[in-house]
């Protein structure tokens, strides 16, 4: 090895991180403003989950629990738009909860961007999503193990009023989804343990059916949950969203939904890929210089 | 390009850039977005707590005349339990923390030990048990078997109480495979994670504020 090939090498290590910063700013950046084609094909655990709720029966309802905070956002809020756009197409009633405060305002923001783009592509009564008939923001309320405990009994127990405000024993929805045995499945979209809660209280004691999505970061944690079958299916972080973007724009256009919507999750699959790689070479860049340093050096 | 015109995109978008002005190096501004963050956040859950928990779960049914006065002895009674944890601030009286903590250790061990136990141990047991329905097509039975070599590996690994002989040698050495395969996947995972979350803020920043995302 001469002299100036080592003297880069050993530079290579001591790069300042910023640098580093750069390059991936520019990697990330650069394919979201000139995305490269990039289809995400389905993994077993998103198929599953899919599958599982475009076969429910009518009368099950699907509900969302908004276990997340803004700072997760980026991956598990279009999970929560994509379910709720899978079921408003194949016209199945949606229930909302929160467990966490911050997700409050997570899931009024999905609620209010999925329902504008049903409404406002409607032509009759019956295409249109109304609030309080097919689907309904049970909001909040404390502490936990009463509300995952309560809904098994009775759902307007736990919510005697809804997010808005209105008493939940009015709406004419509170007909359809009594407690757990009208829900054909829960998704917990978490960014915490509390699917395991879900699991530990809602389903050992009520049976429910579960489903989580979750980030990246916490997969590796649920997937033993999908094997033993405990969760039908399983959303992983941003590429997960994606997956069922895809599987759920597949649908629509199946039901003649041909809408230009915006998929957050696939937008960013391309970025994605690019940083992935990146780091991959940078990985591999900084082992290969690691290594011939110390060899030199023996 | 249609930069946004609405002022709370603004505030995020100057925000966010706040944040990341860190990775160049500590300064004010990164400090004023931080504390903004922290105070924000306090700020609400304290708020909102107050106004959907205490005053209608406590302070109005305790001051509404239909609600009967053995209601109200225990609402009043649980207000004062809870507020025992304040005494955390005065060190005479400290001790009586140990009540409300107490009470709220029980409650939730008795209600989470059972149910743990069987969907966290036998339920994950059961899953590991392979079966001639394991084999129902050869891909499904070639995970079962790993799985349960993975899991005898890994548990035999953690077993302190006699030396590494025998079979047990391979075993926690086939168990520190697996446990680094798990870390492995744990922590490509996490890569994935942090640039989701990049590529989130870049979406709001090149798309919602700056309107160059088509």
């Amino acid at each position: 090895m001469n002299r100036t090939k080592e003297n880069i090498l050993i530079r290579l290590q001591h790069i300042d991180r910023r640098w580093i910063y750069l390059i991936l700013w520019l990697v990330v950046m650069i394919p979201l403003l000139f995305p490269f084609k990039i289809q995400p094909r389905p993994t077993p655990p998103v198929t599953q989950l899919f599958n599982y709720i475009d076969t429910m029966p009518e009368d099950k309802a699907l509900a969302i629990s908004v276990d997340f905070t803004p700072d997760t956002r980026a991956e598990l809020q279009p999970m929560v738009v994509s379910l709720m756009r899978h079921a408003f197409a194949i016209k199945r009633r949606v229930g909302i909860l929160a467990i966490s405060v911050y997700g409050l305002g997570l899931g009024e923001e999905a609620i209010q961007q999925v329902t504008e783009e049903f409404n406002s592509r409607a032509r009759n009564h019956e295409d249109s999503v109304i609030y309080g008939e097919d689907y309904i923001f049970w909001g909040w309320t404390t502490p936990v193990l009463t509300v995952m405990l309560g809904m098994g009994e009775r759902i307007t127990n736990v919510f005697p009023v809804d997010y808005y405000g209105n008493k939940t024993e009015t709406l004419p929805i509170t007909k359809h989804i009594k407690n757990y045995d009208d829900i054909g499945v829960l998704v917990t979209i978490a960014a915490s343990a509390i699917p395991r809660s879900w699991i530990n209280y809602a389903q050992t004691q009520f049976g429910v059916h579960l489903s989580c999505g979750i980030t990246a970061v916490s997969a590796a944690d649920f997937y033993p949950y999908v094997n033993s079958g405990q969760f039908i299916g399983m959303l992983a972080g941003m590429k997960g969203a994606a997956e069922y973007e895809q599987l759920v724009r597949q649908r629509m256009e199946k039901n003649g939904m041909t809408w230009l919507l915006r998929n957050r999750g696939t937008e960013a699959m391309s970025s994605q890929t690019s940083a992935h790689l990146t780091i991959m070479a940078f990985i591999i860049i900084g082992n290969i210089a690691y290594f011939a340093v110390r060899r030199k050096r023996k | 390009m249609n930069i946004a015109t609405d002022p709370w995109i603004w505030i995020g978008a100057i925000l966010t850039l706040a944040i990341f002005s860190f990775l160049y190096k500590e300064n004010p501004f990164y400090r004023i977005a931080e504390h903004l963050y922290v105070g924000i956040a306090n700020g609400y859950a304290i708020t909102f707590y107050w106004h959907r928990v205490l005053v209608p779960s406590l302070f109005d049914r305790v001051g509404a005349q239909t609600t009967p006065l053995s209601t109200k002895i225990w609402l009043i009674a649980i207000a004062i339990i809870g507020a025992l944890y304040f005494t955390r601030f005065i060190p005479r009286i400290s001790w009586l923390v140990r009540i409300p903590i107490a009470i709220v250790l029980g409650y939730a061990s008795g209600a989470s030990i059972p149910r743990a136990i069987d969907a966290e141990i036998i339920r994950q047991l059961k899953a590991t048990i392979i079966t001639r329905h394991s084999f129902a097509n050869w891909q499904a039975g070639i995970w079962a078997v790993i799985i349960l070599l993975g899991v005898i590996a890994t548990v035999s690994y953690f077993f302190f109480s006699t030396e590494r002989k025998g079979i047990l040698k391979p075993l926690s050495y086939t168990g520190i495979i697996f446990i680094m395969i798990g870390f492995g996947a744990s922590f490509g995972y996490t890569v994935m994670a942090r640039i989701s979350l990049f590529i989130g803020r870049l979406q709001f920043l090149l798309g919602d504020w700056l309107g160059l995302i088509k």
